[in-house]
């Protein structure tokens, strides 16, 4: 086929996704705003009430909402390994999956904004984190993690945002071509002006070349701060070195896995078939399978340093851990991050689809429990005995959760609609080559 | 008037812009849009590298040097003893300041490269050129600049 007719239909299919949804779309559309509205009126509800309408007690100070936390601004991680990493590593699979992963990477800082403010009870005072000038002539702690978070998961969130957008300008320009009326202004002012003129591309290479180079390091960054907002604190369970690097891993773990559960109902709701290909996925899901090894690696080197330590008390959490009042999530979470990824070392499950789709639910699942297992187990039992005591969520708590994946696939799919969901340009590029 | 080339196809395109090149015409008079970045034209123009990155460099600077500043600066200003740490505890503000380093770095570079590529360009914003998949090459007329 000559190139300009494969680019028109390329154009074309993909552009398909963002004509007049099917009913479809419509249900899941309310289903997740559903979910997101009755998530808000539960955070509502809780500031009226207090904190005492969640699970949360003494000892198990953080709950459910950190777990929400950690878990979405994993989620992002993998947006930026896709879209920053494996372009520095020249891997042109990413092509298919950086848009709607970058597009998952901002939704779910989104997300994982609100928990620490959920978390606060005085919702209100947030901006107590930042440091500006005040009338109480007071500054922020900057050797607290907590604050460190503050300044990570906003340089993070601005970031990605610039990256997304920034890919997103010449395909913009496309769309703008192709819209009518009031949509073809949209995209006109989105799209800059843009023209194509070689000065353009060249400033534009450059730009997307240095994003790619500051997003790797934040990207390390950002979940090493959030790892640190345990490993800092001495409670058994937390107070390890291996933290930082085991939660980065894991972050891209779950990451990984959630981009698997959107694109590929994308792709088949799309019909997006001719340009996401099995050998993609092949492709990501030996992503997924490398995390995973790491992510059992550090399970393994957890207990090992535990016993090795000869810390008593360390010792005693990770027995509990295993054996103790959570030890079936703490079992679920070793089979659905560790065992169950092992299939994927057969080729044939690598490239089927709905295989991959169904062990990307169950990592997912994994990975929220990895986090609830650690916060959870390490605090309902630390140095005093006097002092244990367990932690169930209540229903604010699920409800809010609830209404945090609500938000996160509400954004997404009005993504889909709003926005091109490949990246034109650069399968373009490719297939020129 | 300005002699204008329009192409279906990369190749043909690279190849009348090497002629042109060849027939004297200065790379200044040349302006040539493509669907897609193409390097060889960056090659056959002899294009210098993107000034951006200085304006990444002057960012990422800018906000390393803000960052310790800041941070050491607001711990001086309430000298409060915290943990039993150093109150300028350096170790704990590398970290401040290597997320303000690539805030900076990055908003910067991005601020670059709208000023670099003369974006957004309003004109073009309500009256949009498109050259959809077609690589086009723009001559200047001889003689003017």
């Amino acid at each position: 086929m000559k190139e300009v007719e494969y680019n028109l239909t390329l154009e074309e299919d993909i552009l398909a996704a963002m004509r007049r949804p099917r009913p479809i779309y419509w249900v899941a559309l309310f289903i997740s705003a559903t979910f997101f509205v009755t998530g808000m009126a539960s955070w509502f509800y809780q500031m009226l009430k207090g904190m005492g309408v969640a699970g949360i007690n003494n000892p198990v100070g953080w709950g459910v909402y950190i777990t929400d936390f950690v878990f979405w601004v994993g989620i992002a991680h993998s947006g930026t390994l896709i879209s920053a990493v494996l372009f520095l590593f020249r891997a042109k699979f990413r092509n298919v999956f950086n848009r709607s992963a970058e597009a998952m990477t901002v939704f779910a800082v989104m997300t994982a904004g609100l928990f620490p403010l959920i978390h606060l009870g005085r919702s209100w005072f947030f901006y107590w984190l930042f440091p500006y000038p005040n009338q109480r002539q007071l500054w922020v702690n900057f050797q607290s993690p907590l604050i460190w978070d503050v300044f990570a998961v906003s340089t993070y969130f601005t970031i990605s945002v610039i990256f997304w957008y920034v890919g997103m300008v010449p395909d913009l320009a496309i769309v703008r071509r192709i819209a009518q009326g009031v949509r073809k202004k949209f995209y006109s002012i989105f799209s800059l002006g843009w023209t194509g003129s070689i000065k353009q591309w060249l400033h534009y290479n450059r730009l997307y070349m240095f994003l790619a180079a500051f997003a790797t390091p934040l990207v390390i960054s950002v979940h090493s701060v959030v790892s640190w907002d345990f490993a800092m604190s001495i409670v058994p369970g937390w107070h390890t070195t291996i933290f930082a690097p085991y939660f980065v891993a894991g972050a891209i773990f779950s990451g990984t896995a959630m981009v698997l559960t959107l694109v590929i109902p994308m792709r088949k709701i799309f019909r997006l078939e001719k340009y996401i290909t099995k050998d993609h996925f092949d492709k990501i899901t030996k992503v997924l399978l490398f995390t995973s090894l790491i992510v059992t690696y550090s399970y393994i080197t957890e207990f090992a340093l535990a016993f090795y330590g000869g810390h008593k008390f360390e010792e005693a959490h990770f027995l509990y851990r295993a054996l103790g009042d959570y030890k079936e999530l703490y079992w679920m979470m070793i089979f659905c991050n560790s065992l169950l990824p092992l299939s994927l070392f057969i080729r044939k499950l690598r490239r089927s689809i709905g295989y991959l789709f169904v062990i990307s639910i169950f990592v997912n699942i994994g990975m929220w429990l990895e986090r609830f297992v650690i916060i959870v187990s390490s605090l309902s039992k630390d140095f005093d005995p006097y002092n244990w005591g367990l932690y169930h969520p209540s229903w604010v708590e699920v409800s809010i959760t609830l209404g945090s994946f609500g938000m996160f696939f509400m954004f997404f799919l009005i993504f889909t609609k709003v926005l091109p969901v490949l990246a034109i340009t650069e399968i373009k590029e490719e297939a020129a080559e | 008037m300005s002699n204008k080339f329009v192409f279906e196809e990369k190749e043909k395109f690279l190849h009348k812009l090497e002629e042109v090149v060849k027939s004297g015409v200065s790379a200044k008079d040349i302006e040539i849009f493509t669907p897609y970045p193409v390097h060889e034209a960056e090659e056959v123009l002899k294009l210098k590298t993107s000034p951006l990155r200085f304006f990444t460099l002057l960012g990422a600077l800018s906000g390393l040097i803000f960052g310790f500043l800041f941070t050491i600066g607001t711990s001086i200003d309430w000298p409060l003893i915290r943990g039993g740490k150093p109150i300028v505890a350096i170790p704990a503000f590398i970290i401040v300041a290597f997320e303000l380093t690539v805030l900076f770095g990055g908003v910067i570079s991005f601020i670059g490269f709208l000023i670099l590529s003369k974006l957004p360009d309003v004109k073009r914003i309500i009256d949009p050129e498109e050259y959809g998949n077609q690589f086009i090459i723009l001559i200047a007329k001889e003689g003017r600049k």
